[in-house]
């Protein structure tokens, strides 16, 4: 055999007379790659040594012939830190049991009570196959799985979507189920109950759990050559346990607006006021329309988002996303983002209980359910490598604040923090990847 | 709620058969950056953040939820 | 999709010379028969006038290569050279310049690739039958091999009596090559892919960013594809024996004959795809590869090039 060189050399230029000219670009070809995988790595950290969370995740995605593809996705999060309970402050030091009822923690006074003793690790995992049905109509089913200290999901979801009009139009409908287990630390509390001293278990059940039903309804439509929209109708009924098992009320004096104070049973530890775990309707149904455009300008990508929620616990909520994808050369991009969301409370929302008035069939004051708005603004950095994977990094704050209704600010309440802020700063790594 | 519904089927339906490209002009489309479901996992990462903040959840997709977290 | 690289044309008579044009999802698609395969030209959006256009010129330029170069055929300059009977025949200019073709490979190969085995048909029959040859019948036959046993100085070929020549070695890519470089003429920057039964080629990346995808044919199972291969630009070949061979005794044997032995290639690759700048230059490739036997690998290895074994 001939040199391996002159082997080359000969034959393009053997090549070169045969075909009488020189065609001078390489051929471009590779193996169509199958498997192509997302990952993340993801710091959540609020300020006020509130909560931290550090996840990581992975999906990965599979091509068959035909359209047919498999998608898979593993998420591990660690959370730890405190969350605001949804007791009020008060000028002196407030004493709380923790959730497994086996210590207590105590609260600074002019502090809004934060519930520090959560530490939780979970696992996700879920697995997702499309194909086509027939001409125009794709399939899709899915499966999920999630698993927490106190907490387990199981869920699966189906929908069927149809292409018109050259595929310029798609519309689709879903359908998904879940049955959550919830096993809280100390058992689930029972509804409006008092908080009991350490080792008093009269006011905790044990485990329960709830079911939602998904209902999904999507419309897809190419605007023009630069443009595309979707728009989502959902429709979510959940029923069952849907208390926070470690929210609380304080229970408030009518005039002075401050906790009933309390004194625990001699020898043991226990609470300093009067509290009471919340309780919430066994149902809640939500409605939601979203709608998001995707618009070129040439290169820089524009994506604006809506979504209006409603439900029937009243509360309303909407939220504006926009993110403008800005090119860096050929390879690298920037996408500043910018979000905001505005809700209002839910009926049963209250910043205390009154003493002496009958307790209400529902209360929550969890603020998460309460008046707020929130804005996120954060900036995305992505490059894509020679040989076509991306890397990217993203760091967000986010800022959320609300307020108590005046008329529910009792007294001396109006004196001290009510609402907490929340700050969170988030970072995140991720790299995409196909082999 | 239900005229909202009603109103943007309506209008959606009517203006969408005139609307649209032709198969080979769907070349920007074609582009990553332009699929709506780019970047899933960062969405879902988003979602699952404003899911344990935040009342709503969902809208793009199904509900999200799955974890102890709200 | 095919892996199959030799001319074997069926008589013309059997062929349907009509190229149908129909409409796939995003592109193209005009079909046709042509060198005893299906032909494909994938073109991207166009409006139909053009892509008529497109696949009309494509046929023709295959049926024109296949009635010129086929060995079947008793009207063509093939025809005329294997019944020269040892008078000096002068060819034209496209004839010359694949014979030159033919003198390289045959040097590059140490002799293993060479146009003047065709009368090996003789003793092989590669239609998955168990005829083997004996060796009798081979020894017979090699007298007649042998570049250097002819005398070719342009434009003027002298074969001994008895002696053929058979261009299904390169013939196919050949005509993918013209035909590519022909669409491209016709429409500038319009991604046309041209297949000629499993030898590809495509030369500007379609406009909208996605790559061609080409299924390569798995050696054992004719008709699933084996791997897909995603094509932006350039060209594929395959020379293999999926589906032209003899089996006897659970032994296979390729099509691909070692010119030197007058037997096929033991021990080498069921199946090897190259990818290259030109038809032509992928199926060299191939083939050389595939006459290296188990030194296939090695071969690819070192010309750099993208390559899949089976």
């Amino acid at each position: 055999m001939n040199d391996n060189d002159t082997l080359t050399a000969t034959l393009a230029a053997a090549t070169c007379a045969l075909l009488g000219s020189t065609i001078a670009t390489p051929a471009t070809a590779a193996e169509a790659d199958q498997w192509s995988f997302d990952s993340s790595l993801l710091y959540y950290g609020e300020s006020d040594d509130r909560v931290q969370d550090v996840s990581a995740a992975l999906s990965a995605k599979r091509n068959f012939e035909d359209e047919r593809s498999l998608g898979i996705s593993l998420t591990a999060d660690t959370l730890t830190g405190a969350s605001a309970s949804g007791a009020t402050a008060m000028n002196t030091p407030q004493t709380f049991t923790s959730p497994s009822g086996r210590a207590v923690y105590t609260t600074p006074a002019g502090d809004v009570p934060l519930d520090d003793t959560f530490h939780d690790t979970r696992f996700a995992l879920s697995a997702n196959w499309t194909q086509p049905l027939a001409r125009l109509y794709t399939v899709a089913a899915g499966l999920g799985f999630s698993t927490e200290y106190d907490y387990r999901h199981l869920g699966a979801n189906l929908s069927l979507a149809r292409d018109f009009n050259k595929r310029n139009t798609t519309l689709s409908a879903g359908i998904a189920w879940s049955q959550d287990d919830i096993d809280p630390v100390g058992g689930a509390p029972v509804p409006l109950a008092q908080m009991l001293d350490v080792g008093n278990g009269t006011s905790k059940r044990s485990s329960d759990s709830k079911d939602v039903m998904d209902l999904l309804l999507g419309f897809t439509q190419v605007l023009g050559r630069n443009t595309v929209l979707r728009a989502n109708y959902s429709y979510s009924k959940a029923s069952g346990y849907l208390n926070d098992p470690y929210k609380i009320l304080s229970v408030v004096d009518p005039l002075t607006g401050d906790t009933i104070a309390r004194v625990p049973a001699g020898g043991v530890l226990g609470p300093t006021g009067v509290y009471r775990y919340e309780s919430r309707p066994d149902s809640r149904a939500k409605q939601s329309l979203y709608a998001e455009v995707k618009h070129s300008f040439g290169a820089p990508v524009l994506h604006l988002a809506y979504r209006f929620m409603t439900d029937d616990w009243q509360i309303d909520s909407h939220t504006l996303d926009a993110r403008l994808r800005w090119p860096i050369g050929a390879a690298s991009y920037i996408e500043p983002q910018l979000r905001y969301y505005v809700q209002s409370e839910a009926e049963f929302y209250r910043a205390s209980l009154v003493a002496g008035q009958p307790l209400p069939r529902y209360a929550s004051a969890d603020f998460r359910l309460g008046n707020f708005d929130a804005v996120t603004a954060g900036v995305k950095f992505g490059h894509r490598t020679a040989s076509g994977n991306e890397w990217s990094t993203r760091l967000e704050y986010y800022m959320q604040s609300g307020d108590v209704p005046r008329q529910q600010i009792i007294g001396n309440q109006a004196n001290r923090e009510q609402y907490p802020d929340l700050n969170a700063v988030i970072v995140q790594f991720g790299y995409s990847f196909r082999l | 709620m239900k005229a909202i519904l009603a109103v943007t089927a309506a209008l959606a339906l009517s203006g969408c058969a005139s609307l649209g490209v032709q198969p080979w002009e769907r070349d920007v489309l074609a582009r990553p950056e332009m699929s709506l479901d780019a970047y899933a996992l960062d969405a879902a990462i988003d979602d699952h953040i404003y899911f344990s903040k935040e009342a709503s959840s969902g809208g793009r997709g199904f509900g999200g939820g799955g974890c102890g977290c709200n | 999709m095919f892996a199959d690289s030799a001319i074997a044309a069926a008589p013309a008579s059997e062929q349907q010379r009509t190229a149908e044009l129909v409409r796939g999802e995003d592109h193209w698609i005009g079909r046709f028969s042509a060198m005893g395969c299906p032909c494909e030209v994938l073109i991207e959006q166009v409006p139909a006038t053009l892509a008529r256009r497109l696949v009309d010129e494509v046929s023709r330029c295959a049926w024109r290569i296949e009635a010129k170069f086929s060995r079947y055929r008793d009207d063509n300059i093939v025809h005329l050279i294997n019944t020269s009977a040892g008078r000096p025949v002068s060819v034209d200019e496209e004839t010359a310049k694949l014979l030159d073709f033919a003198a390289t490979l045959t040097r590059l190969s140490d002799g293993r690739f060479d146009i003047t085995c065709g009368v090996l048909r003789k003793a092989w029959r590669f239609d998955g039958g168990d005829h083997v040859p004996l060796q009798s019948e081979i020894d017979a036959l090699l007298p007649l091999i042998g570049w250097h046993r002819l005398s070719w100085h342009s434009p003027v070929l002298s074969l001994q009596p008895g002696m053929q020549i058979d261009f299904g070695g390169i013939g196919k890519e050949y005509a993918v090559d013209a035909a590519v470089a022909l669409a491209s003429g016709i429409a500038r920057g319009v991604s046309c892919l041209v297949n000629f039964g499993g030898d590809v080629a495509v030369r500007h990346p379609r406009r909208d960013g996605r790559a061609w995808r080409v299924g390569v044919e798995s050696a054992d199972r004719v008709g699933a594809a084996a791997s897909i291969i995603s094509l932006t630009r350039g060209a594929l070949a395959t020379s293999g024996d999926s589906r032209r061979f003899a089996l006897k005794d659970g032994k296979r044997y390729s099509h691909v004959l070692d010119a030197r032995t007058g037997w096929p290639v033991a021990n080498s690759p069921r199946s090897v795809t190259v990818a290259a700048e030109s038809c032509t230059q992928a199926g060299t490739l191939a083939t050389l590869a595939l006459l290296q036997a188990d030194a296939a690998e090695a071969l690819l290895r070192a010309q750099k090039v993208r390559y899949w074994l089976q």
